[in-house]
């Protein structure tokens, strides 16, 4: 129960500083831009022409299968999602932890009969599953705008949102280390974002590292690489994941949760020993 | 004899913080007990360490030396805080609740079942006055208001251990009588109660025992009735309508007061003397009583004799108190 509540109490914050709503807006957007601006006409299984904002592109007299359209258009939602949804969910949750330390604030949760390590992970219960409806709206409702406007049914689309989850926990658990150990909103939302900057050009950590100019500068772009999340990798395969192409790279993965898991765990030590 | 632990026990309790090079002692060596349904006081001037006593003695803070004891029991332990109150020093109530909602949420970490919940809630929201409020905005509440909130939130788990962190702060003189009134209330069906105050005079009227805090150190400590034992002034009034002064008496200075006068003796001899000349020139006594002294006068006189505090001490060269 006091987990619930905890749960429950994440949520009603969200909704009363519109965290929540602004997140359903952008996703509402989203979906429909997709709904009224893109238009599509099917002729026997085959893509006859389409329109995007108004602008009409005529295709020629047997255009590629409307399936393979659909799957091509959903891959290239995905990379958009991808982007957008781990931006916004870093932003909808990026104060979770700073607004629970607050001074005057934090006395009221931590002379409960409940432990500091559950109060954290009810807080972190909390945000994730915001996050997860926010991103079961968004990519289901792709999914159902495309299949609505196509006929097409794929649900692989839907693993998009599991990536893109992965990707945020990962991130989540970063942004509650840092919460924990600043009590900053502003720097909570910004350290991710500067963590998923710097990681996308790291996979190409083999070419970094070999136009690195000492040992010691190449090593730390490989450690780099081998820490932080693997965001590149992760949204590429992603990508492939919905065209049916191939699936999900288990190291980089692993490595991206295990990333979220490590410093989940900094940040439920430092919480428990931190004096308030 | 009951054997059970006391409900609040510290020994040699120290805090110390670092702050660039600097080290802070923020408590000395702080050694009290609280007796099961006592109402103790904690008094000292700001930056004493009262709040960080209050916070050790929770286990929001982890003492540097020293052992800290709810019911026996370590109080960073969350079985501890078993119906432990705590009404902290400017508590700010996430501000998207409404009163009836932070108490529910509130009451749920603290374990209490909902049909319980759903009772207290509307009771102790009565209780406090807030019952009209109950569902607006915390937000929209006044500081007297929300000082209230956490009075109520603190009795929420039916507390037998209650911890108020200056609860009369912000709060006007019907809001501190209301919530010295629910104190009293607390005091009699046995829960021990432990408030941290600057404000004397409240104290005084809740607590039967305090410390006083200086610098991190306990200075004094004893029952306010022996704190505050009478001594040999006595407050005289007459029942005549002269304006005439008191006779002069040895061993006796006598000051006029609003309509009452104020006499300090060398000894009770001398206070005999006094009434023997007045009842030789015919005038009629109609009060002669003691005065103690409040527990403003000990403090500062006890701060006086110590030298004002200035929050804090450094630990080189650490003065401390007496």
């Amino acid at each position: 129960m006091k987990t619930w509540a905890l749960i429950t109490d994440t949520w009603r914050e969200a909704f009363a500083r519109f965290t929540f709503l602004g997140f359903a807006i952008a996703s509402t957007l989203f979906l429909l831009t997709l709904a009224f601006a893109l238009n599509l006409d099917i002729v026997d299984g085959s893509l006859a022409a389409a329109s995007l904002l108004g602008k009409e592109f005529v295709l020629p007299e047997g255009g590629p299968p409307i399936d393979q359209v659909v799957v091509r258009g959903q891959a290239v939602f995905a990379g958009m999602l991808y982007g957008l949804g781990i931006f916004l969910a870093v932003f909808a949750t990026g104060s979770l932890v700073p607004n629970l330390v607050k001074r005057g604030t934090v006395d009221l949760y931590l002379t409960r009969p409940i432990s500091r390590t559950q109060v954290l992970l009810g807080r972190f219960a909390g945000g994730v599953t915001l996050v997860i409806a926010n991103l079961a709206y968004l990519c289901g409702g792709v999914v159902a705008v495309v299949t609505l406007k196509t006929g097409v049914w794929n649900p692989r689309f839907l693993l998009a949102g599991g990536v893109i989850l992965l990707v945020f926990l990962s991130f989540l658990g970063l942004m509650f280390l840092v919460g924990v150990l600043s009590g900053s909103t502003p720097l909570s939302i910004m350290v991710p974002y500067g963590l998923y900057v710097i990681s996308l050009p790291l996979a190409a950590h083999e070419r970094l590292a070999a136009v690195m100019d000492s040992r010691l500068a190449a090593g730390v772009v490989h450690t780099l690489y081998w820490v932080l999340p693997k965001t590149a990798e992760l949204g590429r395969d992603m990508v492939r994941l919905v065209l049916a192409e191939g699936s999900l790279d288990p190291i980089a993965a692993a490595t991206t949760a295990a990333f979220g898991a490590i410093c989940l765990t900094f940040a439920l030590i430092v919480f428990n020993r931190k004096n308030y | 004899m009951s054997l059970a632990p006391p409900p609040i026990a510290a020994h040699e309790v120290s805090k110390e913080f670092r702050r660039l090079r600097r080290r802070v002692v923020a408590l000395d060596e702080v050694t009290l007990q609280v007796e099961r349904g006592e109402a103790f006081g904690l008094l000292g001037p700001n930056g004493a360490g009262k709040t960080t006593l209050v916070k050790v003695l929770l286990g929001l803070s982890r003492p540097t030396r020293g052992v800290v004891r709810l019911r026996g029991v370590c109080p960073t332990r969350p079985g501890a805080r078993c119906k432990v109150g705590y009404l902290p020093e400017g508590h700010r109530f996430p501000a998207y609740h409404t009163g009836a909602s932070a108490l529910r949420f509130f009451g749920r970490l603290a374990g209490v079942d909902e049909k319980t919940l759903a009772r207290r809630t509307a009771e102790l929201l009565e209780l406090v006055g807030l019952g009209e409020r109950a569902d607006d905005r915390i937000g929209r509440y006044s500081k007297g208001m929300t000082q209230r909130l956490g009075l109520a939130a603190a009795l929420l788990d039916d507390p037998d251990l209650l911890f108020l962190d200056e609860p009369t702060d912000g709060v006007d003189p019907v809001g501190r009588r209301h919530i010295r009134s629910v104190l009293l209330a607390a005091r009699a069906r046995g829960v021990t109660i432990f408030i941290n105050s600057h404000l004397l005079s409240e104290v005084e009227r809740t607590c039967g025992r305090v410390a006083i805090l200086r610098a991190g150190r306990v200075v004094r400590e004893g029952s306010v009735e022996a704190l505050t034992q009478p001594r040999l002034r006595f407050r005289l009034r007459l029942d005549d309508s002269h304006a005439e002064p008191l006779p002069l008496v040895p061993g006796v200075s006598v000051a006029a007061r609003n309509g009452h006068f104020e006499a300090d003796a060398t000894d009770l001899h001398a206070v005999n003397r006094l009434l023997d000349e007045l009842r030789r020139q015919g005038r009629l006594v109609a009060e002669l009583s003691p005065l103690r002294s409040d527990l403003e006068e000990v403090f500062v006189s006890l701060l006086g004799e110590e030298g004002p505090a200035t929050g804090p001490a450094p630990a080189a060269g650490h003065g401390g108190g007496s």
